[in-house]
């Protein structure tokens, strides 16, 4: 019974390294299993159980055959390899504080394994035991390696850690800060709460939300405009034709940095620290009300808060540089491309 | 993945039947079995080595051209405009303008000089990676390739109007067989043989003796008329053929080879061997700029340029700074990457900066502090006309000298046809750092554009009419103010423009007066912005290339703890090793 699970449990696991091996030689798309989103953390735990298995049937067969491993041996290898999966395997990186608290754990844990019974403790601690003793030249020798190597080695990682670091300091700032709750621009007060985007209308020049939200871009990869809801069609009206004037102010003013596809990755992003605001990022204007972007806007960097750094933002004071107008269909426009809908107050 | 699969495919195909070709005909290559087939096919016309007549590209269905309309009007429209002539709204502040797609030019291709692209591998492929240094950004992950190939069935049938990609008569396809050819290493010959050839073809006219794109700068037009410049060779990411692999040399192979349409980049098909082509581009993708050890700079997969580390350090020595910029305490310090973007924040915004990086290193001593920056820029500007303005001054509008590209100017008035006939000014370089940081609450610090009001900058402004000067910045609006007794104790060490890039090196005190210049003190991070103008470019007061925020820090001795804490830590293990022993010992001995 305990062979059947083993072959079976092996066979599975080698089937999953199969293909991560195939996918990270190129020869299988690595899209073909990482299409789900949110799937890798599931991925991670099913390839490490797969894993398992098959160093589980290897070691069975090896010792079916008379070649066990001893159990320190067994420990020690399998944990090098979870270090070598966290490194490699995993993408994006995860950071190597992170990284150390995973392995730290899994010490732990195969310390709790090679301790689960009496006799694994006793021939795992073996060949520990060997080299103190150092009863053969072969321990003897290793034996004062060791004790010249271990003082040696954590003298060389401690220096390192005390050297200074000359690196970037990590400074957080607040992206989206707390609005205010009116803004005055071109002599005219605006109410954060209350204020409505002038262009959001529908055919008769009402305020419609529910009608132009059903006109912004589809949703998902690509985000190509509803057939039928051209903003360039000439006879393009009302909320259709404003999508069109936004987009031409965004494209003579606001892409050199946020990209042509909103994304931040415009001509200067390269100068800048953080690189610009990703509107085609869940995290940004899908988040927010559209009278906070016509704050943010009109305002620009040097109207942040404290929090939000404002002394490194490069973003203009728009109203500098546009009509309330022109702010206004800029920011129907900015949602009509990412596919977004604006947050309401309610 | 797809493509990998095919072009496998293709190989082995290609080899299979090159294989029998050798077998019947008896012929030499690969290459030459392309040119019988061709003759087998009643085209007398002949093919340069390394190419082969192609079939026509497959044309596309009613179906993809009307859903690549689709994307068109979401994505491109807004540069390349509604009949794709290169005229959207983006275009009058754009250099290089949006391509007109109208006569079918396009500059990366594997056909032949003068030849239209394969839209399934050319046009795809810029669509899929954007052309680096242009307007045109990587499409990669934010259209499907079926979004991409459907663009293109659009572009190709309706925008192209004055060639047709079926067209039998007048159109042919000789494509550039470049994975069977097989790249030559670069070793010392044949960069050497390519440094030959760079003279022999005249490369070096246009793009200058160290390729930095300074040669015939300032006199080529494309074929639409608007000025156009020659690559930088230097910075191989910019290259618009790159395909996001910029230290790639076959790309650099393939742009000799075929040339690009509608710019003066002529191909060297005809009056070059494959083989001195790779010696070429083994020769040009050697002038990229690279790391200490001659690694490729790592380029950051969100920006496709260099990776940037926004530190700069500054190293101690003993005795005097060098002015020299090839003394050996120069040429051993690690240079940083300072990345520059146009002023886009005030008026008068810079859509085009030509400035895009700066290096920059730093050493100090006792009392100064030396700088040394170089950049590559195309010309030297020193101003001729006499300036009617006061250094100080900084609203320069007012004067009628500078001014902001207007949205829609129509083609001759767009800020690509202003390019060379703008007056020229001095090149400049600025530094700022905060004046008394140390009071300055972290993160907090003066605004990024010359300080404010609250927390006053120090900058020091050089200017390539050999002026060094100090200043207290006030806010990016208000006039400097002079700090003549600082400046006098600035001294210019070095300002030198040779074959495309300037090299200068200044030194300021270590501390003066607290009150108004900048104390830097060891190990600790100060913020810094660099502020770079181009005198070629119009660049004048707030017309400028500018940094994000950086940190200088003058790396301080190491301290002794940084010693003694690790010999603490070893020689406690030491004594915990002597106690495990003698425990397992004395065990031992009980057992016995």
């Amino acid at each position: 019974m305990k062979s059947l699970i083993l072959w079976a449990g092996g066979i599975i696991g080698g089937i999953f390294l199969a293909v991560i091996f195939l996918m990270s030689s190129g020869l299988v798309s690595p899209q073909m299993i990482q299409l789900v989103p949110g799937y890798m953390p599931m991925q991670v735990l099913i390839e490490l159980t797969a894993c398992v298995g098959v160093f589980a049937l290897l070691s069975y067969l090896l010792a079916q055959n008379g070649l066990a491993i001893p159990k320190f041996w067994q420990g020690t290898l399998f944990w090098v390899f979870l270090l070598l999966y966290l490194k490699f395997r995993i993408y994006p990186p995860i950071p190597y504080s992170v990284r150390a608290l995973y392995l730290a754990v899994s010490a732990v844990a195969v310390f709790m394994w090679v301790s689960s019974n009496e006799e694994d403790w006793k021939q795992f601690k073996q060949p520990i035991l060997n080299v103190l003793d150092a009863m053969t030249p072969f321990h003897k020798a290793l034996r004062t390696f060791y004790l010249i190597a271990i003082p040696a080695l954590l003298w060389g990682f401690s220096y390192q850690s005390f050297l200074p670091s000359l690196e970037e300091p990590i400074e957080l700032r607040t992206v989206h800060p707390a609005p205010p709750a009116t803004t005055k621009v071109h002599g005219r007060t605006f109410v954060l709460q209350t204020a409505q985007n002038p262009y959001r209308v529908d055919l008769e020049g009402k305020y419609d939300q529910g009608f132009t939200d059903d006109l912004i871009v589809e949703q998902g990869m690509g985000r190509l405009m509803k057939p039928d809801a051209n903003p360039w069609d000439p006879d393009a009206k009302g909320y259709l034709k404003h999508v069109r004037e936004g987009g031409e102010v965004f494209f003579q003013n606001c892409h050199f940095c946020h990209g042509d596809n909103l994304n931040g990755r415009g001509l200067h992003a390269f100068a800048f620290n953080p690189i610009p605001a990703n509107f085609t990022d869940s995290g940004t204007i899908a988040q927010l009300q559209e009278t906070f972007l016509f704050w943010r806007v009109s305002k620009g960097g040097i109207g942040l808060p404290r929090e939000s750094f404002p002394w490194a933002s490069t973003m203009p004071r728009w109203e500098e540089h546009l009509t309330t107008d022109e702010i206004w269909k800029v920011i129907l426009f900015e949602y009509w491309h990412t596919g977004f809908y604006p947050r309401t107050w309610d | 993945m797809k493509d990998r699969w095919f072009t496998q495919i293709r190989m082995l195909l290609l080899v299979a039947a090159a294989g029998t070709a050798l077998v019947f005909s008896g012929s030499a290559s690969v290459l030459t079995y392309a040119q019988d087939e061709d003759e087998d096919a009643g085209e007398a016309e002949e093919v340069p080595e390394g190419f082969k007549a192609a079939a026509f590209p497959a044309m596309p269905s009613a179906g993809d051209v009307e859903a690549g309309k689709r994307v068109y009007f979401t994505k491109c429209v807004w540069c390349h405009g509604v009949d794709g002539a290169g005229d959207g709204p983006a275009a009058d502040r754009l250099w290089p303008r949006p391509r007109n797609f109208n006569q079918g030019t396009f500059k990366i291709r594997h056909t032949a000089s003068g030849e239209l692209p394969l839209p399934d591998v050319d046009l795809l492929q810029t669509v899929t990676h954007g052309l680096p240094g242009s307007g045109m950004p990587s499409w990669d992950g934010i259209l499907t390739e079926k979004q991409r190939r459907q663009v293109l069935a659009f572009v190709t049938a309706e925008l192209v109007q004055d060639r047709e990609f079926d067209d039998k008569e007048f159109e042919t396809y000789t494509v550039l067989q470049i994975d069977d050819l097989e790249p030559i290493p670069p070793t010392e010959e044949s960069l050497k043989r390519g440094a030959e050839l760079f003279v022999e073809q005249k490369c070096f006219e246009c793009h200058g003796v160290k390729g930095r794109g300074d040669g015939n700068a300032f006199n080529l037009k494309d074929d639409w008329g608007f000025p156009i410049q020659p690559a930088d060779q230097t910075k191989c990411w910019n290259f618009r053929g790159s395909r996001r692999d910029p230290y790639d040399v076959k790309n650099i192979f393939r742009t000799f080879s075929t040339g690009m349409n509608g710019t003066p980049m002529p191909s060297f098909a005809d009056n070059t061997t494959i083989e001195e082509r790779w010696h070429l581009s083994n020769f040009v993708q050697s002038l990229c700029e690279r790391g200490p050890d001659g690694e490729p700079l790592p380029i950051d997969p969100l920006t496709d340029k260099p990776k940037v580390k926004f530190v700069v350090l500054s190293s101690p020595i003993e005795g005097e700074l060098p002015g020299d910029p090839n003394h050996e305490l120069w040429q051993n310090r690690e240079r940083r990457l300072v990345a520059l973007g146009g002023q886009i924040t005030h008026k008068p915004r810079n859509f085009v900066n030509r400035i895009d990086d700066v290096w920059v290193r730093s050493l100090y001593n006792d009392k100064e502090i030396a700088f040394m920056f170089q950049w590559n820029d195309r010309s030297q500007s020193i101003a001729t006309e006499e300036q009617e303005w006061d250094p100080t001054e900084v609203n320069l509008e007012d004067y009628g000298l500078v001014s902001e590209q207007l949205p829609t100017t129509g083609e001759p008035g767009s800020i690509a046809a202003a390019q060379n006939k703008y007056r020229v000014f001095n090149d400049a370089l600025a530094i700022q750092f905060p004046v008394k940081w140390q009071e300055i609450p972290p993160p907090e610090k003066p605004r990024f554009f010359w300080g404010n009001e609250k927390y006053p900058v120090d900058i020091v402004k050089w200017e390539a009419d050999g002026s060094l000067r100090a200043f207290t910045g006030l806010g990016w609006d208000q006039d400097f103010e002079d700090r003549d007794i600082f400046a006098m104790d600035l001294t210019l060490l070095n300002a030198e423009w040779e074959d495309g890039r300037w090299t200068l090196v200044f030194k300021r005190p270590v501390k003066a007066d607290y009150e108004e210049d900048t104390y830097f003190e060891v190990g600790k991070y100060i913020p810094t912005v660099f502020f770079v103008w181009d005198g070629h470019n119009g660049d004048v007061g707030r017309k400028l290339a500018v940094s994000s925020f950086y940190y200088t820090v003058l790396i301080p001795p190491i301290p002794m703890e940084t010693y003694i804490y690790p010999t603490v830590i070893a020689v406690g293990i030491v004594f915990l090793e002597g106690w495990v022993l003698t425990r397992r010992a004395n065990k031992r001995k009980g057992k016995a």
